[in-house]
């Protein structure tokens, strides 16, 4: 027989996790409610579901168009940043000359900047440049990732040059090194990095909203919160597209949880 | 090294670096110089730049709307950060238990993480919602008085709050998680046959041994929480009457509603600052552990 304490902790445990999904089921149930069961004072879980405000999203708002935003923002912001990324911690990890380390103490310190102070000089910055109110300024500004270029140079390191020098006797360049030796050998670390920048980049808030001012260039994090705006009371269909809106990263957590819950472990990031 | 290596190494260091440091320069470093540049001058989009010394500053320290921004911040985090702390702790503590309850519920707490500040926020709002949301439904349904959550100027800050709480909560959970696995068994073990009760374990040697993630967890949880907009941007709007504007979300309406963007950039750099020395202390302790 198990003891009153350990009963009570198991109890404990089920009332915290219910209590925590519990949010996301009220997410749900609202966003398959018709708008007039929403309307009512009663708690009901029992009710008729429907799938029209998920059509309504479609048809009568850009939800459709500002995910498609989104996506097309997290997968090139993705590439970019792990191609960047990676040369420069090849160099800061790979090739020995003057100044190195100081180069890359410069690099670090960008950890310490935090991006909600650069937005007002950003905002003149890519005015200047031309790319106001469109998608490449709302990626540019996020691709330098110094805690990514951190995670690789560590990784690269740890490589052994056994098979680089070898590379380099044969006759290889170092680009070549680089594609058919370092980066084949540094999935995992490449991995981490494509996560945090796919998640940064899908949640990016106050930049999209600062950059993007006609709303057919909305990310979709920026069009749900101004559905709030225009859709004030259609509290099912605000649901039903914050629904939509989070259905990515759902199945990026299911599918890639050990990868995402160590990127985390490893490196301490907080957006 | 190779002959050929040596001839190229210079330009595979620029070819491999440049793309890095143009963007880390242009959209980083730069915006952190410009901003700089900026706080000296008096700026609104259409005049000319006069340069203003630090007037911009000492303004800033006598605007009601900065101060009551930067108190509002500041209660933000002081309430907020030994809350999430705390309720991290006990996720983790649950999280590594090897049992199956124990990986439900580790996956559920961190489940809202992953969640945009946008959903988040919106999904709140409606929870908060004064007359048919989830929260005041419950106090109906067993009796009470429905509380204005977010109308009433002395809840709202709580609501958000409790809205992050739920959000981030789990984020901790991991960093310490990842802490406690590393604690080695034998010690847990040991304990036991010393008759150490489960209360004397965890104050004795778990939360001795998480010190350095404690730090860690600290500093990172005070950084974001001094960052806070995004939720408080769509659950409230900074209101009732003001009580929730956050120092982000003043630096956002001075630069983009008055165009003052002058005496925002200044509002920037203060708050770049105020970060900067909490993660400069993070650092002190870092060097004093590898010496």
């Amino acid at each position: 027989m198990k003891k009153p304490l350990a009963i009570l902790g198991e109890l404990f445990i089920a009332l915290l996790t219910v209590l925590w999904i519990m949010p996301l089921v009220w997410l749900v149930v609202t966003s398959l409610k018709s708008e007039n069961t929403v309307m009512s004072s009663t708690l009901s879980f029992v009710f008729a579901p429907t799938l029209e405000n998920y059509r309504k999203a479609f048809a009568s708002t850009l939800l459709g168009r500002w995910m498609l935003n989104s996506l097309a923002v997290a997968v090139i912001t993705t590439i970019l940043t792990v191609l960047i990324d990676s040369t420069m911690a090849y160099v800061l990890a790979r090739i020995p000359f003057r100044g190195r380390n100081a180069l890359f103490l410069f690099i670090l310190a960008g950890m310490m900047i935090p991006f909600e102070v650069l937005i007002i000089q950003l905002y003149l910055e890519c005015t200047t440049l031309g790319l106001a109110n469109t998608l490449v300024a709302v990626i540019l500004p996020r691709l330098a990732l110094p805690i990514g270029v951190f995670i690789l140079t560590q990784f690269f390191k740890a490589i052994p040059s056994v098979l680089e020098e070898a590379a380099f006797i044969d006759g290889a360049s170092r680009f070549t090194v680089f594609r058919t030796i370092i980066l084949p050998l540094s999935k995992s670390a490449i991995f981490a990095v494509a996560i945090i920048a796919f998640i940064n980049a899908w949640n990016d808030f106050l930049w999209p909203l600062v950059a993007i001012s006609s709303s057919e260039k909305y990310t979709i994090t920026v069009g749900i919160a101004n559905f709030q705006g225009t859709h004030g009371t259609e509290y099912s269909l605000i649901m039903a597209g914050a629904v939509l809106a989070s259905i990515p990263q759902i199945i990026m957590y299911l599918l890639f949880k050990k990868n995402i819950v160590k990127s985390i472990a490893m490196t301490g990031i907080k957006e | 090294m190779l002959s050929r290596d040596v001839d190229h190494k210079k330009r595979d260091i620029l070819f491999f670096s440049l793309p890095y440091l143009t963007v880390y320069v242009a959209f980083m470093v730069f915006p952190v110089v410009y901003g700089l540049y900026l706080s000296f001058f008096d700026w609104n989009i259409l005049s000319t730049k006069v340069f203003i010394g630090l007037k911009n500053y000492v303004e800033a320290f006598r605007d009601p709307e900065f101060l009551s921004s930067f108190s509002h911040t500041l209660q933000f985090v002081l309430i907020s950060t030994p809350l999430i702390i705390v309720v991290g702790f006990i996720m983790a503590m649950i999280a590594v238990r090897p049992t199956k309850t124990g990986k439900i519920a580790e996956t559920v707490f961190f489940l809202p993480y992953m969640l945009s500040t946008s959903v988040v926020g919106t999904l709140w709002a409606w929870i908060f919602q004064k007359n048919y949301g989830l929260a005041n439904q419950v106090l109906t349904s067993v009796g009470l008085s429905p509380v204005g959550w977010l109308t009433d100027p002395a809840v709202a800050m709580t609501s958000i709050i409790i809205a992050t709480l739920w959000w981030t909560a789990g984020f901790n959970m991991i960093l310490f998680s990842a802490g406690m696995k590393q604690i080695p068994e034998e010690i847990y073990d040991a304990a036991k046959i010393d008759g150490a009760g489960s209360f004397t374990t965890l104050t004795k040697i778990t939360i001795p041994l998480l010190k350095e993630t404690s730090l860690l967890v600290l500093v990172l949880q005070v950084i974001a929480s001094f960052k806070v907009f995004g939720q408080v941007y769509v659950m409230t709007g900074g209101g009732p009457y003001g009580t929730t504007r956050v120092l982000v979300q003043y630096v956002y309406k001075t630069g983009f509603s008055y165009f003052r963007l002058g005496y925002a950039s200044a509002m920037s750099i203060i708050l770049f600052v105020v970060i900067l020395l909490v993660s400069v202390i993070q650092l002190f302790r870092k060097s004093d552990n590898t010496q």
